[in-house]
């Protein structure tokens, strides 16, 4: 296991540049109470597509493969997550299933917060819910990133300036 | 009283009688005083863009009457409908947040009211209201999942018949129909909006439904479709 990893967020010296990580003190010791540090070994999933949310997943280091299937069980790669980033989220602020099946690409470390604990953090830390909006709307963006590029079978550019 | 494009402009938030029914609308009284006080009621008329993609955002679009068509266009000009929004969605939220420019194009397909918010507004108003930083997730959290939903479909498909099949059990599962033995729904869209939904072309969409309705799978009212032969879609939908 990396050396970097501390137990508490408070020590990580991974948090700086990270949206959700770089929070305040008093937010940081408050997550710190809340979530379990836990160790995903190669091709493990972390949540399957259809499950119930019952939390979300805050990936420290190593890769994840977000993917979605069809009734057939053809796969399709919706992305491919990096450190920093926080997977279900969508699904336990809403209380839906999993849209997606989140599989380690590497040995993976990744902090698991329930969904009730979630919830309850985010209402006492404002702050920490601007993010999660902030999050969402990134999350959002790809996945219409990857519509456009699926559905019009290109990736979208950006259109070229006009010449009058 | 002459009404703008024949609509019942709801001036104030306070007094409007849809906001119960709408997710982001249905705020406490605080924040609600607070978002009266910085939205503009405007009415647009049918076919009027709001928003192209790739602007700078400059502000979100809370749909409170008629119905608005969300798409991306790829650089030949093909086009590809994301998602028809309903009343009470917002429009533009995730690239107001973020700072990004708008990732879809917004044109009414209805007479519509809008309640237009300016960015830094908005930004200010989620800053101080956590109640609405809440509907904001949930609405961002929705549209995630549709546009996974949308994905799925368009990318796991492998015929157009398919994913037409998909789309017309889809429509029939809203409005209440789901449980009738023969559902009808309204086509309100036209084949080439149509095609544009599935990733398509407008032909194969004529030919599509010509062919469904020689099968006995639906028939057309005017511009009602019903739909008889329920089972077979639902094999076709499925067929992959």
């Amino acid at each position: 296991m990396a050396s970097v990893l501390e137990a508490s967020c408070r020590e990580c010296v991974l948090r700086s540049g990270r949206l959700f990580c770089d929070l305040p003190a008093e937010a940081l010791e408050a997550f710190d109470g809340i979530k379990t540090v836990a160790l995903f070994p190669r091709a493990s999933a972390l949540f399957r597509e259809g499950n119930v949310a019952n939390g979300v997943f805050v990936i420290c280091q190593g890769r994840i493969k977000l993917s979605l299937s069809s009734e057939s069980g053809k796969r399709l790669t919706l992305k491919i997550a990096e450190p920093g980033e926080v997977l279900g989220l969508s699904a336990a602020l809403s209380g839906t299933p999993y849209e997606a099946t989140a599989e380690a690409l590497e040995d993976a470390t990744v902090a698991c917060v329930k969904r009730r604990d979630l919830v309850r953090f985010l209402r006492d830390h404002r702050e920490a819910y601007l993010r999660v909006v902030h999050l969402l709307s990134g999350d959002l963006h790809t996945a219409y990133s990857r519509v456009c590029s699926v559905g019009l079978g290109r990736r979208r550019r950006l259109p070229a300036p006009r010449i009058h | 009283m002459l009404l703008p494009y024949g609509l019942d402009i709801v001036e104030s938030c306070l007094t409007c009688k849809m906001r119960a029914e709408h997710i982001f609308c249905d705020l406490p009284a605080s924040a609600l005083q607070a978002f009266e006080n910085i939205k503009y009621a405007t009415a647009y008329p049918k076919g009027a863009v709001l928003f192209v993609e790739g602007q700078a955002p400059r502000g979100i679009f809370v749909l409170c009457k008629g119905r608005v068509k969300l798409s991306i266009c790829a650089t030949d000009g093909k086009t590809l409908i994301v998602k028809i929004a309903e009343p009470g969605e917002v429009l533009g939220l995730s690239a107001s947040v973020s700072g990004k420019p708008y990732e879809l194009t917004a044109e009414t397909i209805d007479p519509c009211q809008v309640n237009f918010v300016k960015r830094e507004d908005f930004l200010r108003f989620l800053k101080d209201h956590s109640d609405a930083c809440f509907k904001v997730a949930e609405q961002l959290s929705e549209k995630y999942n549709n546009a996974c939903h949308e994905v799925r479909s368009l990318g796991l498909s492998h015929s157009a018949g398919e994913k037409l099949a998909k789309l017309l059990l889809e429509w029939s599962s809203k409005n209440g129909e789901a449980t009738k033995q023969e559902p009808r729904l309204k086509l309100a869209l036209t084949h080439e909006e149509i095609a544009q939904m599935i990733g398509t072309s407008r032909e194969t969409v004529t030919r599509l439904f010509a062919d469904f309705k020689k099968r006995q799978i639906v028939q057309a009212k005017g511009s009602t479709l019903v739909i008889r032969n329920k089972a077979a879609l639902k094999i076709m939908a499925t067929s992959s």
